[in-house]
């Protein structure tokens, strides 16, 4: 709402209570109508605000008898007081213009079906976070990455040369140096991070040639369909930035360990249920399995998924809940790719291992997930795993002027606290399957 | 005394005359002024005395810090020209070859030979891979590179799916990603060959910007009516990606022979081009601030938005501004850049440049490319500093060279292996 309407509504307040108003609409409303239990909202702002709110009308239901036709003035073409009202049927154009066009109500559409879907798409915000993803993707959560994708950053073949110093020029560029007034915001700094930190990684294509294998295409659209117990789910929407790799990643657990989730439990979060939060449609497209690319696409594996929580303004994740939609979003390419491959509903040979990185331009999550498994409806058997690594930090501060607080600097200017660990994390993912 | 002995009349001062020849050759005594020299006022109400505020002026910006520089330079805001470097106006690029000194060569410095058209058919059957490589990339590296295009050029107009672009936001929407895909992925393959690339930067989406003043006006009305004022241009550029290096790229000829270009010069007002004045901060700004290790430019990327599409172009019958339009665009984003490189060195109008600072560009709109090289050899271009200065900027430029025919049922049809091998002759320009 804008701020003036709100002002507005806030002085006209005492005008009317919310009381009086209530009780005015209990004696008025009869049993025909609805209960108008609910004040009806002015939002005009030029309108006077201190006028009586007329109660709704339902128009009174017209009956057909086909013996009695009412007389109406529709040929007299004016009102006379004892005729009643013309009938007009609906007028629908003869042509089609999108400019004006009303959407069938949803049981007429073409794509209606009684079994109602729940959509995932890059908006939600699942209440129970990640515990939900994991119900949802039959997966088993282990807290860290596995010790072999850290033991490759820490191969100095592996690493970029003065590295810790030009990870802090990238830092500082993104923070301070990209814009003429004092700071870039938020939004910008921490996608230039990310296209900073990716160009670091990228110049060891030189010693490593794998690396050329993989290509990055932006929004293109995810959609996957699956089972789980009754209920139908779906995963619909834009990735974020995508790394795709021609040859597919290596898996990370062996058999055996694969064959040990079958024995670990899901946790379950009674009385809340696993769809909350989730999208309910009646229309819809069954059997929905697009990647985003044709067939015959030359890197169809896909590598890590890179999501900024600054990306949609309008959605504002918590951290659990990003944590949530990343393993959500991750899955689904899996997903895609293994039923493209293997076709549906089975346990398989060769697992398919997806990796993503999320960040607020400070924070980073990284994860590994691996599909073991499509066949989701029950819940026992062998299940998913992921490697989540939450909430590493890149560095503490980054400020443009220093921190003073009763005449002592707590926080220097400029970049402070750098860490590391997250960077060379960041580039044994990236450099997991080229090496 | 004198009237007993013969002296004569006069007493000369060196007696006898030979005692001060071990004085002849020294040079006279340097006597001390006794009074401090005469110079203007500096508080006065006098043309002289605005003088000697204005030498002050200039003498403090000389001795401060670069950073100080700058902010000195930039401090006063006043009216100024904002320059647009994708603008509608008709032979923008005369106007801005006026406005910034450059003069405009048709074609590319030796240094980047385009070998004349010939037919596929005919390269495959010469067993001599001369047309076929570039110095410094092998054969072997050169398909590897046409592959990659090939495969960037089909993933964005074959491969994706689920993408209807919006109204006039076409370019934006597919041409930018397939350009933001190609710069990376070629300055990276690239990266091996030219060894700049591993400690250079890429900026995607940046600013540029650049104030410089040029040329005066009578003012024609106010207080100050009648009197000459220098005219003041802004340019702020945004360019769909650049790559930014640590050490300059060398010149493409020297100082010396940039005298003999001609500029064209255009004695109308800037109004009439329209240009527009407006007030605002004034920027000088490569893409990143003085503390980059990576100061020095080595390749922008532009991006033809649809407004200015060939095809609109010519259904307005304007087809003859479409080169026009990629001139001007190219003229003025690299006179930017390298005078911002330029001030970030120190240089600025009263202390010019000592070496020529070079920056290339890329423009295209998704088919058509054109390369253009630019040579800044002087950022005196102010009334005071221009009147005895010999030096002229150079732009090199090509017209638009297309980079295949078409896409269709998955196969990049007619993709020309000249415009590649230019692109990366452009891409591996180092030391």
């Amino acid at each position: 709402m804008f701020p003036e309407t709100a002002q507005c509504l806030k002085a006209a307040a005492p005008l009317f209570s919310q009381t009086v108003l209530l009780k005015d609409l209990s004696r008025l409303s009869t049993h025909g109508g609805g209960s108008h239990l609910q004040a009806r909202r002015h939002l005009s702002i030029s309108r006077c605000l201190t006028s009586k709110v007329r109660p709704v009308r339902t128009p009174r239901e017209r009956v057909e008898i086909p013996g009695l036709e009412a007389v109406t003035y529709g040929e007299k073409m004016h009102y006379v007081p004892g005729l009643s009202k013309p009938f007009h049927p609906q007028w629908e154009r003869s042509y089609k213009d999108p400019g004006h066009y009303r959407a069938p109500p949803a049981h007429e559409m073409p794509l209606f079906k009684d079994r109602s879907c729940f959509v995932f798409n890059q908006r939600t915000s699942a209440l129970e976070g990640v515990l939900q993803a994991l119900w949802l993707t039959k997966t088993k959560l282990i807290s860290s990455l596995p010790p072999q994708l850290l033991s490759l950053s820490e191969n100095p073949a592996n690493q970029i040369p003065d590295q810790d110093e030009r990870v802090q020029n990238a830092i500082k560029h993104a923070r301070f140096w990209d814009t003429t007034e004092e700071r870039p915001g938020k939004e910008r700094y921490s996608n230039t991070m990310m296209v900073n930190l990716l160009h670091l990684c990228a110049t060891l294509q030189s010693s490593h040639p794998a690396i050329g294998r993989r290509t990055q295409a932006e929004k293109c659209s995810l959609a996957t369909t699956w089972r789980r117990g009754e209920d139908l789910f779906q995963i619909r929407g834009q990735n974020g930035l995508l790394h795709t790799c021609m040859d597919p990643l290596p898996e990370v657990s062996g058999k055996q360990e694969v064959s040990d989730t079958a024995d670990h439990v899901l946790e379950t979060f009674y009385p809340v249920s696993p769809t909350i939060n989730l999208q309910k449609v009646n229309v819809y497209k069954e059997e929905m399995n697009c990647s985003g690319f044709r067939d015959d696409y030359p890197y169809p594996h896909a590598h890590t998924l890179f999501f900024l929580e600054g990306a949609d303004a309008n959605c504002k994740l918590r951290p659990d809940q990003f944590r949530a939609k990343m393993l959500m979003f991750t899955f689904g390419n899996a997903l895609v790719r293994a039923q493209k491959l293997y076709g549906p509903q089975r346990v398989l040979d060769r697992p398919v291992t997806v990796q993503a990185v999320g960040t607020n331009g400070r924070i980073f999550q990284f994860m590994v997930f691996q599909l073991n498994t499509t066949d989701l409806s029950g819940d026992d058997g062998i299940k998913n795993q992921v490697w989540l690594d939450e909430d590493v930090e890149l560095y503490d501060f980054a400020k443009v002027r220093p921190l003073i607080q009763r005449k002592q600097v707590k926080v220097p200017a400029g970049l402070a606290g750098y860490k590391p660990e997250a960077f060379s994390k960041f580039l044994s993912l990236y450099l997991h399957g080229a090496v | 005394m004198a009237a007993r002995t013969r002296l004569p009349l006069l007493f000369p001062k060196n007696l006898p005359p030979f005692r001060n020849q071990r004085l002849a050759h020294t040079e006279a005594a340097v006597k001390e002024p006794a009074y401090p020299p005469i110079i203007p006022s500096l508080t006065a109400k006098s043309k002289s005395a605005r003088g000697r505020q204005v030498d002050e002026q200039v003498q403090k910006i000389c001795a401060s810090p670069v950073e100080e520089k700058i902010s000195l330079i930039t401090r006063i805001q006043r009216m100024k020209f904002v320059v647009y470097p994708q603008t509608f106006a008709r032979n923008a690029d005369t106007w801005y070859q006026h406005f910034t000194k450059t003069a405009y060569i048709p074609g590319l410095p030796e240094k980047y030979t385009l070998s004349p058209e010939r037919d596929t058919g005919g390269e495959e059957e010469q067993p001599a891979a001369a047309q076929t490589t570039v110095p410094g990339v092998g054969h072997d590296g050169f398909t590897e590179i046409r592959s990659l295009v090939t495969r960037v050029i089909l993933q964005e107009h074959w491969q994706l799916r689920n993408r209807a672009p919006f109204l006039y936001r076409k370019q934006e929407q597919t041409v930018g990603p397939f350009l933001r895909n190609l710069v990376t992925g070629l300055s990276f393959s690239l990266a091996k060959y030219n060894p700049l690339f591993l400690s250079s930067s890429l900026d995607i989406d940046p600013n540029v910007h650049f104030y410089w003043r040029r040329g005066q006006t009578i003012i024609p009305k106010g207080h100050r009516r009648g009197r000459q004022e220098p005219t003041r241009f802004q340019i702020d550029d945004r360019p769909n990606s650049q790559i930014r290096i640590t050490e300059q790229l060398p010149q493409f000829i020297s100082l010396e022979d940039s005298y003999a270009a001609e500029v064209q010069e255009v004695t109308l007002s800037p109004s009439v081009m329209p240009l527009f004045r407006r007030q605002y901060d004034n920027n000088m700004f490569t893409g990143a601030k003085l503390p980059d290790p990576a100061c020095y430019g080595h390749t922008q990327f532009h991006l033809v938005p649809d407004r200015y599409h060939r095809d609109r172009m010519a259904r307005l019958q304007q087809s003859d501004q479409v080169e026009v339009f990629l001139r001007a665009n190219a003229l003025t984003s690299l006179f930017a850049w390298t005078g911002a490189q330029a001030m970030y060195q120190g240089f600025w109008n009263h202390e010019d440049v000592t070496r020529p600072f070079v920056s290339q560009a890329v423009i295209t709109d998704g088919k058509f490319f054109s390369f253009f090289c630019y040579q800044l050899n002087t950022v005196a271009l102010s009334v005071e500093t221009d009147a005895n200065n010999p030096r002229k900027n150079l732009l090199w430029g090509t017209e638009s060279l297309q980079l295949y025919d078409s896409v269709q049922d998955g196969e990049v049809v007619g993709l020309n292996d000249d415009v590649l091998k230019l692109l990366v002759q452009f891409l591996m320009n180092k030391q």
